[in-house]
């Protein structure tokens, strides 16, 4: 069953349309790789999923629900079922991790006894490895530390989909195998949905079950990872083995 | 006859302007011949010469082009038929120059009014999200208020209190001369009081909010911005509007009474020392003629003024930080707007308020 469904979706900024009668689905329980070149429009894309930035036509709905981009309850309802992971980590740099992780759960639940907020973070911390590293400010953390430590930020409250933007970008081949790993591991423990836009091959390879290739302002794509390497199509086999596909004509 | 221009061996940039400075001087209408028999040592320049040669210049012949030249210029890129590149233009107002200055003013005119409505709106927005705070107690993170006084309070207090001991100092100098020669020695007193508590303290203690509170606050939040903070707060289900601004808000709302507070008796200290020094006038003396003629109000005056001048530091500061793209430049941009506009909106309030209160 699809948690996102797009139907003629056009994302831009302003008068620019980036990307254009996108129409497609992201199921429920599996990992979805928005892929394609720099500048495609990816994280644009991923911006308006993630209920930033409204789209120029079409519609958008999530969990079976249309998403109104001007009414702030349409959008708070949104917000409370998704979890984001930005490109930098995007840390609150004047909080510790734990403060940073905490954020989300004394904001809305002000009520919440400090004991459990304590448990709940420091369980968040544990499931990305991070437990060690509470009491640091972002600025004293990795750069994959810090990515880590935003996802455990964004899956504190149990998001339904967690986006992340491009996950992997200036990290290391090995921090960034880790971070593949704890995404796939996120959905095969608690059946999250994940959507990640990348263009990282290895990432491709390791996390994705379903892709959507944008290309030329256009979903070029949309269907299951398994077997891409081998498409006929062009400009897939560009991306994947980076051949110059005039080189097939 | 056609005359002919032999290019050199080594035909690069700098040759090639020289060649097509000779070309201009040569190629009056009639035909003209470029001979590049010699050209060895070539560049893209040299390339790009060749294809405005063949495309862009009547009259002008390239002769002996070497293979290597005629190979890499094939792989070189053009525009798709071939042509020219066409030149670029940019779009600007049509119409004659008359036309195009009055649309150019009435442009900034029509942008300088979004940006007072945007900035208008956002003041209307706070006060409903300091109103929403302050029945709910929610959507602030708790402890954030009192970092902000501490930051805007304590880190201002010294500079506030200097600079304004310094003006009472100054203000006190500059007017004993004439009330000297009036003999009118005892209202200094009346005039340093006067015009540090309803004037001189609001305006310099505004101003310094703006360099410092302002400043800093701008570049916070503008640093926010292009980290994509904000939009982490916003997709937290958080108000950045109310997150980030209602603490500066109150903090300022709080803090600036007690700066006020300080600054007036630094200011009048100043006034003290300068009246004492140059008049011999006691302390006492200055202070109960001070108070015999300035009343409460003035004080009251004072502190109203700078609490609408912090606000307006504030709400300024939080615009021109919160409404930054994705660049990094632009955060030193935002911050110097963000400057300037506190200390242009303060000037207009503070007349605002002295055509209301003179």
């Amino acid at each position: 069953m699809d948690i996102i469904a797009a139907n003629a979706l056009a994302v831009g900024y302003g008068d620019e349309t980036i990307l254009r009668d996108l129409s497609f689905g992201i199921p429920e329980g599996l990992i979805t790789v928005i892929l394609g070149v720099s500048g495609s429009g990816k994280s644009t894309l991923l911006k308006t999923l993630a209920g930033l930035l409204p789209p120029l036509a079409g519609t958008f709905s999530f969990a079976g629900a249309a998403v109104d981009y001007s009414s702030e309850r349409s959008l708070g309802a949104l917000y409370e079922k998704i979890g984001v992971l930005y490109q930098g980590g995007a840390l609150l740099n004047g909080l510790t991790l734990f403060e940073n992780v905490a954020l989300p759960v004394r904001m809305h639940y002000p009520e919440m006894p400090e004991d459990m907020v304590r448990d709940m973070v420091h369980a968040g911390l544990a499931q990305v490895e991070m437990a060690g590293a509470a009491d640091k400010f972002p600025s004293e953390l990795s750069g994959g530390m810090r990515k880590r430590g935003a996802l455990a930020r964004a899956l504190v409250l149990d998001p339904a989909v967690v986006f992340c933007d491009e996950p992997s970008s200036g990290l290391d081949p090995i921090t960034s195998s880790r971070l593949d790993d704890l995404l796939l591991r996120l959905k095969e423990t608690f059946g999250m949905t994940l959507v990640v836009v990348t263009h990282e091959l290895r990432s491709i390879e390791r996390v994705a079950d379903r892709v959507l290739v944008l290309n030329d302002g256009r979903l070029h794509f949309a269907g299951a990872a398994a077997g891409l390497g081998e498409s006929a199509d062009g400009f897939i086999r560009t991306f994947f083995l980076r051949k110059d596909h005039h080189d097939d004509a | 006859m056609s005359e002919t221009i032999a290019l050199p061996k080594r035909l690069r940039a700098a040759e090639v302007v020289s060649a097509l400075r000779e070309i201009d001087q040569k190629n009056a209408g009639g035909s003209l011949v470029v001979d590049f028999r010699e050209v060895e040592e070539f560049d893209s320049s040299t390339l790009a010469f060749l294809a405005h040669l063949a495309a862009c210049q009547p009259g002008i012949t390239a002769v002996n082009i070497p293979e290597a030249l005629t190979r890499a210029e094939a792989r070189f890129a053009r525009s798709p038929d071939g042509s020219c590149w066409p030149e670029r233009t940019v779009a600007g107002p049509s119409g004659g120059r008359l036309d195009r200055m009055f649309q150019g003013l009435a442009d900034r005119f029509l942008g300088r009014l979004r940006i007072l409505r945007q900035f208008l709106a956002m003041l209307g927005d706070e006060l409903y999200h300091i109103g929403r705070y302050l029945k709910g107690r929610r959507g602030v993170y708790p402890g954030e208020i009192w970092n902000q006084m501490f930051f805007m309070g304590y880190g201002s207090f010294p500079i506030v209190c200097l600079l304004l001991f310094l003006v009472g100092v100054t203000i006190s100098i500059t007017s004993a001369d004439q009330m000297r020669l009036f003999g009118a020695e005892m209202y200094i007193a009346d005039l340093v009081g006067y015009a540090m508590l309803r004037e001189l303290v609001p305006l310099m203690t505004g101003v310094i909010l703006a360099g410092k509170v302002g400043a800093a606050v701008t570049a916070e939040l503008a640093s926010m911005s292009v980290l994509e903070e904000v939009d982490a707060l916003r997709t937290m289900g958080l108000v950045p509007e109310k997150f980030l601004m209602v603490p500066r808000l109150l903090a300022i709302t709080l803090v600036v009474p007690l700066l006020v507070a300080m600054a007036d008796v630094a200011g009048v200290f100043g006034g003290i020392v300068v009246a004492r020094v140059t008049f011999g006038m006691l302390p006492s003396a200055f202070l109960k003629q001070m108070v015999n003629s300035v009343d409460w109000t003035s004080f009251a005056w004072g502190l109203v003024k700078t609490v609408v001048f912090g606000w307006a530091v504030v709400v300024g500061a939080g615009f021109k930080g919160l409404s930054v793209g994705r660049s990094a430049e632009e955060v030193g941009r935002a911050t110097t707007e963000s400057v300037v506009l506190s200390v242009t909106s303060i000037i207009i309030i503070d007349c605002i308020f002295a055509f209301v209160l003179y």
